[in-house]
């Protein structure tokens, strides 16, 4: 069997790719290694309001509850609190992923993309160093899928990049290490999604609480992994909920662990091969979010894969329109709050208790550089120096 | 005797894939909806021990 792409991993990213190949007239396949798709989730289910720019979703079915806007807690407690326009970048909708994957990957059949699950990409098929195909494993039966575009949508523990060549190896200081439980019997009823920082609380990383309704909630923790310990996100997790009134007599009804890469973009083209969603690593390293580029990356990458299909050009400066296309849409973004994740991991609690001390009674619809920093050094003089590479960066990039 | 290996527990494991991606060696993969460290593969580093969230993977020494 003959493709023009193949594609491995049927998350949001291999299947919008997918999706947008098909709809350009490629012959597409999908293998998924697992049953049933978006399933085990691994997410904490919160996802920017943005996503409705793009228009891939159809109904509502995916969209568990609508946040009126976000709060921050510093490490002492400190509240601050985001409007719905501000913090609805990236706290728009919490989602039900399960039902969200499989909704873009029935679009991509739709499209006319097919799909063959219980499928494990084993190695590449290569002619001479060139990648020709995907060789995989289906229960028994080992399968040689001969494809001119091989797509890897494998996921944080990408292999299909590395069987490449490419480097994505994460070091531990780019991985959040991260596990959540969705609790029932917990009251919800201001629709905020609420984040709480702190080294005692989630090191290199924060706790959420994300409602899916009123009494019903994912409650996480992400935890830098050269921070961590064997264990230590559950033990740091069960410890905040075992101390939080609102929390600690809930029951859960789901538990799952989570790795979110947080680095810096890696290559993502070579010949006969492209890389999409966490696999690229295309995931906002403050916030540890990645759904709005699986869609944005992958309708790009589906489209080059399009034009390539056309042209029958499959060749690294080719499918380079990809790679030049995310960058510009949301690369730089990713860039610029890598270099801000790092100076912020140097903050000691006390200048994030500062922070948010300068930032509680700070009116973000008035929302300018300028006013911000007026209001942040105002209150605490000191905060200027610890800002000031912050500050160097937003006018660089 | 050697240096501990890796092992996971796949009574325990979820199936996140943070071992995997943080794995100098590439000594981990995932299968059967559970990670597995290939023993030949394994440094005894404990970079997975350390990244996983839940704890289930330790050192075991291989004779």
């Amino acid at each position: 069997m003959k493709y023009d792409v193949v594609v491995v991993g049927a998350g949001p990213a291999g299947s919008v790719t997918a999706r947008f190949a098909a709809e350009q007239g490629a012959k597409v396949l999908i293998i998924e290694r697992r049953k049933e798709i978006g399933v085990p989730v691994l997410c904490g289910e919160g996802v920017s309001r943005r996503i409705d720019n793009w228009g891939m979703l159809e109904g509502k079915r995916w969209i568990a509850s609508n946040m009126e806007g976000a709060r921050i807690y510093s490490p002492d407690g400190t509240m601050v609190k985001l409007s719905a326009d501000l913090a609805g970048n990236e706290t728009g909708y919490v989602i039900y992923r399960d039902i969200f994957d499989q909704e873009l990957a029935r679009q991509a059949a739709k499209a006319g993309a097919k799909i063959m699950m219980n499928t494990n990409a084993i190695g590449l098929l290569k002619d001479n160093n060139k990648i020709t195909g995907v060789k995989a494993k289906q229960f028994d039966d080992e399968l040689d899928i001969e494809a001119d575009i091989v797509v890897a949508a494998d996921g944080v523990e990408s292999k299909v990049g590395q069987w490449a060549g490419i480097n994505t190896r994460l070091d531990p200081k780019d991985l959040e290490t991260c596990c959540q439980y969705t609790l029932t019997n917990i009251d919800c009823k201001d629709a905020y999604c609420d984040f709480y920082l702190g080294k005692k609380i989630a090191p290199g990383g924060y706790v959420w609480v994300f409602p899916k309704g009123k009494d019903v909630a994912n409650v996480g923790i992400g935890v830098l992994a050269n921070l961590s310990e064997a264990g230590m996100p559950k033990k740091l997790l069960d410890n905040f909920i075992a101390n939080d009134p609102r929390l600690k007599n809930g029951n859960p009804i789901r538990f799952l662990a989570g790795a979110v890469p947080v680095a810096k973009p890696v290559e993502t083209v070579r010949d006969n091969l492209l890389l999409v969603g966490d696999a690229a690593r295309q995931v906002d390293p403050i916030t540890g979010g990645g759904l709005t580029h699986c869609l944005e990356g992958g309708k790009i990458a589906g489209e080059t894969i399009g034009m390539a299909v056309e042209k029958q050009q499959f060749d690294q400066e080719t499918l380079s329109v990809y790679e030049t296309g995310w960058k510009e849409a949301f690369g730089k973004k990713l860039k610029r709050n890598y270099m801000v994740k790092e100076i912020v991991l140097g903050f000691e609690d006390k200048t994030l208790n500062m922070l948010a001390d300068s930032l509680k009674d700070f009116k973000f619809e008035e929302i300018s550089t300028l006013a911000l920093v007026k209001a942040l050094v105002l209150k605490h003089p000191t905060l200027l120096m610890k800002l000031r590479p912050l500050m160097k960066i937003s006018s660089e990039v | 005797m050697g240096k501990p290996k890796a092992k996971v527990d796949r009574d325990k494991c979820l199936a996140c894939g943070g071992c995997i991606s943080v794995c100098p060696q590439d000594a981990l993969f995932m299968i059967g909806g559970r990670a597995l460290v290939t023993d030949e593969k394994c440094i005894s580093c404990a970079i997975c021990i350390r990244t996983c969230p839940i704890g289930a993977i330790s050192g075991e020494v291989c004779f």
